[in-house]
């Protein structure tokens, strides 16, 4: 390989788990726009979708409907817990809340070590095929499936929050309660599909990267961490921003490990994300607006 | 009755003291999970000063922790140093290091202070990880010596029980004193409507960092005491699980209380001791745990405590 | 020149806008010391926001205020605290976590007195607790002064509100001010509290203390003040005693304008 197809590959890394980064970053914003929360427990999502897939396919289910079957179970467990685990503290304080989704996910986590064990686990790849060559590097097949699903998802949230009167009037929830409920939406059923958008969402990133990637019950923290890290930069509330940010951070990861350093990483995306907090709390492409007294 | 209520501390410090002479015979077994537990009670009443009184999420508590284990571990396993200025060396670095962050990430809000402390985590991790040479990496600091200071060697357990929970008395009695004060008071002033504090005169941004450098030097004593202990400081000890362990013996105890966080972390280091023939299962619970304390008791294990005796001491004023 | 002596506050072309509406536009006038001034206006005239100005929680486009000859431009709101300027808030903002109890918030009011510090909790306890009883005594001095030191060991939540309208004022008091900011303290009262508060408000002022109220009860701003200054949509529209605004044609036609909007209210 010449220096030209490492940076290429490095690329190639990137685009992989930037579409990681992107789908939970994505995710986060979703239920953080409708319900003012951010959710600890997103990661979670991740492992149980990856997981609960993994168990489909070994019991002979076809793919697509394992896939489907898997998007499902993992948006009904994040719609369920939205309705018996969140709704009934919905006005505590933000440190509650917080604490409220670090509980739920050590429940989750904890449901996921008793259900599939200890060991990790892998999927095979959605579809037979070799490496494909590009400009001197390689591009695994799955990383084009990866792609293609994130963009997929993408344009679903959009149609949906676009130009679905029920997608609108949860968008609106976030900014007008009153005109929410006139568009015949309470915003308890918002916060409900929201969670069961994220959590789906979320499961469907864990899903994608399975077959490159060796899932447990504990897979989840990392990339959850990194969501927060691209919807931090984003802006918190901005589907646009998150995905931006998301395939941001995953290339600069990329390239920090492959020319600067791999084991001072993520000590370097930490370091960028308490500065972009600091110096633009709004995110990167955030609007910035001026603070009300 | 009434008097016992009063005096439940002399109690609580004579069992502390004679329970290793009496009831244990003191297995080295059991003067650690009772280490282990004082170690935890100063980190949950450090960050409950940050948090409880000061008002400020911390997702990240295990830095200091962290900075307090390595500095003694290093120092003292590499370097020869002695203990005791091991342990005021990574209080004053964690110190520092809090003071040097703290106006900038204090002065953010609720989710976004939230990731700023878990990334300030992420880093001390990565960092010990990385930097291989000083603090040996992933696989972990060898042979911390255990601690001593000039002429006495805490290398039995149970004088090393004494020691921690000496410092445990001392952390929690000196917390209290704070909480207390007229400075605990303009804590709790910023934690209520930073706006209105302002209006009073209070400087909202360093009392913030005042609280915050306070809070890392328990924590970093807590570190220090850690690592004397283990002899072996590897980076996993320190991660965001820690500091989120610390968070939920918080609101476990009751936070804002100081004694409510010290009761969440013994009651939650001393749970797997009951529940240990069930280990894949102390996640679940935990989960569950805090999850019901959360929905139907919010002011924790000492709220309800101080129910039962306010029920109690009304009955018998009857 | 000489006069402005006794001006303790100056507020020289004070404009503000919000994303391009003004709020405030060239505002001028000036607070006499030891007198009681209303600024009144329809709502939306900018009088919150010039309070929010004044110390110190909103920057100004433009413009200086003066205290004392000092500029409070540019300096932050505790630093603004410090010289001796305290206000209450239209919407009561009371400290109420951990049980703060009513005696906890008046000795709050007295935070630029004690300074706390860490070192002052964990080792010159003797020093802090002498101060501390000196500034309790204070504190139950400035609750019995409004009528509430029945209720030092209960929570604020517990009070009426017009309690904790009083309270907030005991809280005020208690940093010795020179100048009291007051948003709207009296409105939600009923007319004996109303009543009640135009006896404290003259206490205050015999207490040499300078009064800027904010106030739509017209009731009271005609009989406590000495001067009234009128804003209109952020512009000052008049100046004077309370009999000659309440005789200005400006002042009628800016108020008839505004009960037509708030149906009359």
């Amino acid at each position: 390989m010449n220096e030209f197809s490492t940076l290429v590959q490095f690329f190639f890394s990137g685009l992989t788990s930037g579409s990681v980064y992107a789908l939970i970053a994505v995710s986060l914003v979703i239920v953080y726009k409708v319900s003012l929360l951010i959710c600890f427990a997103q990661g979670e999502f991740f492992v149980i979708g990856a997981l609960t897939m993994v168990t489909l396919t070994s019991k002979g289910l076809p793919m697509p409907l394992a896939f489907a079957c898997s998007v499902l179970i993992s948006a009904a467990v994040g719609a369920l817990v939205e309705r018996f685990l969140i709704r009934p503290i919905r006005d505590a304080s933000v440190g509650s809340l917080i604490v409220m989704t670090i509980a739920i996910s050590l429940a989750l986590r904890g449901l996921a070590l008793l259900i599939w064990g200890k060991e990790s686990k892998i999927l095979p790849p959605f579809s037979a095929g070799k490496p494909i060559g590009v400009f001197g590097a390689t591009l695994q097949p799955q990383v084009l499936w990866i792609i293609g699903i994130t963009i997929l998802v993408l344009l679903v949230i959009w149609l949906f929050f676009e130009k679905t009167t029920m997608g609108v009037a949860m968008r609106a929830c976030a900014e007008n309660r009153l005109g929410a409920s006139l568009m015949g939406i309470s915003t308890e059923k918002a916060a409900f599909l929201s969670w069961a958008w994220g959590s789906g969402i979320g499961a469907l990133a864990g899903m994608a990267v399975a077959p490159l990637l060796f899932m447990q019950y504990s897979s989840g923290v990392m990339p959850m961490v990194k969501g927060f890290i691209a919807m931090s930069v984003g802006g918190l509330a901005s589907i646009v921003g998150a995905v931006v940010a998301g395939y941001l951070l995953g290339v600069v990861e990329a390239y920090t490990i492959g020319l600067i350093s791999s084991q001072f990483s993520d000590t370097i995306v930490f370091t960028l994300l308490i500065i972009v907090l600091i110096f633009k709390p709004s995110g990167l492409f955030g609007a910035t607006r001026s603070r009300e007294v | 009755m009434r008097r016992l209520g009063r005096y439940w501390w002399i109690i609580l410090l004579l069992f502390i003291a004679l329970y290793p002479p009496t009831l244990g015979g003191m297995s080295a077994y059991k003067s650690g999970v009772l280490i282990f537990v004082g170690i935890y009670i100063i980190l949950a009443v450090s960050l409950d000063l940050l948090m409880g009184f000061a008002g400020q999420i911390s997702v990240g508590h295990a830095a200091f922790f962290a900075i307090g284990a390595y500095v003694s571990g290093i120092l003292t396993a590499k370097y020869g140093a002695s203990p005791v200025l091991a342990l005021i060396a990574g209080m004053a670095l964690s110190g520092a290091v809090a003071w040097g962050v703290g106006r900038p990430v204090l002065a953010l809000k609720e989710y976004y202070l939230a990731m700023a402390t878990l990334a300030l985590n992420e880093i001390i991790v990565t960092l010990i990880i990385g930097l291989q040479w000083l603090t040996g990496g992933a696989s972990g600091l060898r042979d911390v010596p255990a601690f001593s200071v000039p002429g006495f060697s805490f290398d039995n357990h149970v004088h090393y029980y004494y020691l921690v929970w000496a410092m445990v008395l001392l952390v929690v009695g000196s917390s209290v004193a704070v909480a207390r004060s007229p400075f605990g008071r303009t804590l709790i002033a910023i934690h209520s409507d930073e706006t209105a504090a302002k209006t009073f005169g209070i400087d909202c941004a360093r009392y913030k960092v005042r609280a915050y450098v306070l809070s890392a030097c328990y924590a970093s004593l807590a570190g220090s005491l850690f690592a004397h202990y283990m002899g072996f400081l590897a980076p996993d000890d320190f991660g965001v699980m820690t500091s989120i362990n610390i968070l939920v013996m918080l609101y476990l105890g009751g936070i804002g209380t100081i004694y409510g966080p010290a009761l969440g972390a013994v009651f939650l280091k001393l749970l797997p001791e009951f529940t240990y023939q069930f280990q894949d299962y102390e996640l679940l619970m935990n989960g569950i745990i805090l999850i019901v304390v959360l929905v139907f008791m919010p002011r924790g294990l000492f709220g309800i405590l101080t129910g039962i005796k306010e029920r109690v001491f009304a009955r018998s004023a009857r | 020149m000489a006069q402005s002596a006794e001006m303790i506050l100056r507020i020289a072309d004070v404009t503000k806008s919000f994303e391009g509406v003004h709020a405030l536009t060239d505002v001028t006038f000036e607070v006499r010391a030891g007198h009681i001034k209303a600024l009144i206006g329809p709502n939306g005239a900018g009088k919150t926001t010039l309070l929010n100005v004044i110390n110190g929680l909103l920057p100004p486009d433009i413009g200086h205020i003066y205290f004392r000859g000092q500029e409070l431009i540019g300096m932050s709101t505790d630093r603004i605290a410090l010289l001796g300027l305290s206000r209450t808030f239209q919407l009561i903002r009371l400290f109420t976590v951990n049980n703060a109890t009513v005696l906890d918030n008046v000795m709050l009011g007295a935070h630029k007195l004690l300074k706390p510090t860490i070192c002052g909790a964990l080792f010159f306890r003797r020093k802090t607790a002498r101060e501390e009883r000196v500034v309790r005594e204070q504190a139950m001095d400035a609750l019995a002064f409004v009528g509430l030191e029945w209720a030092a060991a209960m929570l604020p939540g517990a009070l009426s509100f017009g309690n904790q309208r009083l309270l907030e004022l005991a809280r005020s008091l208690m940093s010795q001010p020179e100048l009291l900011l007051l948003d709207e303290p009296a409105s939600g009262l009923n007319d004996a509290e109303v009543e009640g508060f135009m006896q404290l408000l003259s206490a205050i002022r015999a207490r040499g203390i300078t009064i800027l109220l904010v106030e739509h009860n017209m009731k009271l701003v005609m009989n406590v003040s000495d001067e009234i200054v009128v804003l209109d949509f952020g512009r000052w529209l008049a100046e004077g005693a309370p009999a000659a605004i309440c005789a200005d044609p400006k002042v009628i036609e800016a108020y008839l304008g505004a009960c037509m909007e708030n149906g009359g209210s």
